[in-house]
């Protein structure tokens, strides 16, 4: 497999009011062909602040890419000017966003939004353009297309319109799609049906995905591979099924022990890791899980621990490394006792 | 949303219907009798009498109500009673509106013409040097009131340099409406041109606009196709506004330009307390603002499918 995609020590800040935000602190990761990458971490720890980087779509002002690489089908996607860059975005690589309800244009038919990405990258005329978005729609499963496709957003449900926004986003191959959080505001069922779609779609088109979300039991059977993000930071890094054998990372210990698993008996969800992460203006100079870490020793509070491999594949960014299988195996133990 | 049209259609006779009789009844118990009125102060209590009689105002309210209701369908609004004593009150209204109406179209299309491209540049070049140039000019013009910058306008381009016409009407293609357009249009285009610069850079944090930029879309295509228009819709609400106020003329403009429109009309009848002149012209504002709303109603259907499919 080759690499598609390569970010490299990545910076981004927000210069606001009350200060800089230091939103992305030299994240590296890297996207292999075909490959899916999930992107899990609690709320502002930057996972679309990174991706929106890499698409250079960052509002500036008040957003700044301060340093790094994003290395993308040999080119360095900071470096080629706004031109180069518009051709590649919609159409090497695409991006849905979390709420389709909003994403999309209320004013324009989905029609309309969907062949003006053929028009422009593909160079279509609008009857060629138009056949196709109708061949898209279909194929992310919107029935009656032909009638459809001139509807307003409005006129759709959440889920059909995230299949939209996918048709969208597929409509000229593009190598990588960046889906940031898809299904966070769709129901359940709906959920799994948009996970399953893109799969097909996936596998289909040869194309390579980065998944981002919440919810790391989702990622089980669509990643490859996880990065576990914390205050801008990549915290761990695996093969997905590593990741949930055996995390290394405390946070990614906490955040695997408060996914409630269906084999269980008690079903309730189990605690969320204690605590805030860290404001981001004035940024720790330690670990930065270190207020909210168990395992934390002096050292974590006055040194940031480097991103360091601790098995095949698998790396972790903490000067203690614990060994996540076994406590993960004690703390369920302990668990289902109190519970009896 | 076509049957809730029809509804609002179907209650315009009424509203109407409403607002005339509280105007009838208004000008029936309010002060000054119009053959009082006619006949002037110190006249014959017997002759008084005797007019109110023959003007049919001895009649019950209803009665009277129903004859003005009658008549008015037939253009008919009676007679001036003071002001153009015995002339029919529809002539002095059709030639003063046919100038309203045609000023303040001009300056209602002057308005959109300036302010909406003043606020685009404004959010275009938004908090640069250029958009505060903009919307300081913006926020001068609108606070700077009619009665003062008209009399400098005309002193500067009438007078001393001889540029401009002093005044009067000579329809839309004259010279003389320039002055009144450029007093009158000053206000609107500041609120058309803040209006659009604050809609626009809300539009432009949107996440469709977003969604625009990550599919690669032209700079400008995202601008004018997918902004712009999201901006624009609530503009409907102002030039509503304005479209219901074209039959209301502007009693300072009109009277400092010498402008024989519904201002000027308006201003004369109210201070003779000329009643049957007084009548037509709140029906006729009336009627002005619900035909503006019911317009506004439609266009909005028309520009935004979250409404038209309702
Ligand atoms: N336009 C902005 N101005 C200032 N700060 C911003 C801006 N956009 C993002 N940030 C900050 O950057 C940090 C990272 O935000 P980001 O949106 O990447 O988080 P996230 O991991 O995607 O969270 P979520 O799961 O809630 O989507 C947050 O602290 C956020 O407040
Ligand atoms: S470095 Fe220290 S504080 Fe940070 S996660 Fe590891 S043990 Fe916890
Ligand atoms: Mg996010």
């Amino acid at each position: 497999m080759g690499r598609l995609l390569e970010v490299k020590n990545l910076e981004t800040r927000f210069h606001t009011q009350d200060g800089t935000v230091h939103a992305v602190n030299g994240v590296s990761f890297y996207v292999d062909e075909g490959e899916t990458l999930g992107v899990v971490g609690e709320s502002g720890s930057g996972k679309s602040v990174t991706m929106l980087s890499v698409m250079r779509l960052i509002p500036q002002p008040p957003g700044e890419i301060t340093n790094g690489e994003v290395w993308f089908e040999g080119r360095d996607l900071l470096k080629i000017d706004k031109e180069e860059m518009r051709e590649v975005r919609g159409n090497r690589i695409a991006m849905i966003f979390q709420d389709p309800m909003t994403s999309l244009n209320p004013v324009l038919t989905i029609e309309r939004q969907i062949t003006e990405v053929l028009e422009l990258h593909l160079g279509m005329n609008h009857q060629q353009a138009r056949a196709r978005a109708i061949e898209l729609l279909k194929m992310v499963g919107i029935p009656a297309a032909e009638e459809r496709i001139d509807s307003y957003p409005h006129q759709f449900s959440g889920g059909m319109r995230q299949r939209v926004m996918i048709a969208m986003g597929l409509a000229c191959h593009p190598r990588l799609l960046i889906a940031d959080e898809p299904t966070t505001a769709l129901d359940v069922t709906i959920q799994a049906q948009i996970v399953e779609l893109v799969k097909r779609l996936r596998d289909e088109i040869g194309m390579s995905v980065i998944w981002i979300t919440h919810d790391l039991a989702l990622l089980a059977g669509l990643a490859d591979r996880i990065i576990v993000m914390y205050a801008g930071q990549i915290v761990e890094s695996s093969p997905v099924h590593e990741l949930y054998k055996n995390p290394r990372h405390p946070y990614t210990i906490g955040l695997l022990q408060s996914i409630p698993r269906l084999d269980e008996k008690q079903r309730e969800r189990l605690q969320a890791i204690e605590g805030l992460p860290p404001d981001l203006i004035d940024y720790p100079t330690g670990c930065p899980f270190a207020p909210r870490c168990r395992f934390a020793i002096e050292k974590c509070w006055e040194v940031d621990p480097p991103l360091e491999e601790v098995s095949k594949g698998h790396y972790s960014a903490c000067w203690v490394k614990p060994e996540g299988a076994e406590i993960m195996h004690q703390w369920h133990a302990s668990n289902t006792e109190e519970s009896q | 949303m076509t049957a809730y049209l029809v509804r609002r259609l179907l209650w315009m006779p009424f509203l109407l219907l409403i607002v005339t009789f509280l105007t009838f009844v208004l000008g029936y118990y309010g002060p000054g009798d119009p053959a009082q009125l006619l006949l002037g102060q110190h006249s014959n209590p017997e002759a008084v009498e005797r007019l109110r009689h023959e003007l049919g105002l001895d009649r019950p309210l209803l009665v009277q109500f129903a004859d003005y209701v009658w008549r008015a369908l037939h253009g008919d609004f009676g007679e001036s009673l003071t002001m153009a004593r015995g002339r029919p009150v529809s002539d002095l209204l059709k030639r003063s509106l046919s100038i309203t109406l045609q000023l303040n179209a001009v300056v209602l299309v002057v308005s959109l013409l300036v302010g909406v491209p003043l606020g685009v540049f404004a959010a275009l070049k938004r908090n640069t040097w250029l958009d505060y140039l903009t919307m300081t000019g913006v926020v001068v013009a609108i606070s700077l009131p009619t009665f003062l910058i008209a009399p400098i306008l005309l002193w500067l381009f009438a007078y001393k340099w001889r540029l401009l016409p002093p005044g009067g009407w000579n329809g839309i293609f004259s010279r003389n409406i320039i002055l009144p357009v450029i007093v009158m249009s000053a206000g609107p285009i500041a609120v058309f041109a803040r209006q659009t610069r604050a809609n626009l850079i809300d539009v432009l944090s949107q996440e469709y606009i977003r969604t625009a930029y990550a599919k690669g879309l032209h700079e400008r295509r995202i601008f004018f196709v997918h902004a712009l228009r999201n901006a624009l819709i609530p503009l409907l609400t102002i030039l509503g506004l304005m479209l219901g106020s074209l039959v209301v003329g502007s009693f300072i403009t009109e009277t400092i330009f010498g402008i024989p429109g519904v201002g000027r009309l308006a201003f004369q009848a109210f201070f003779s307390r000329d009643y049957p002149v007084i009548m037509a012209l709140v029906l006729l504002i009336a009627i002005g603002y619900a035909l503006a709303n019911l317009l506004v109603d439609i266009l909005y259907a028309f520009v935004d499918p979250r409404i038209r499919y309702q």
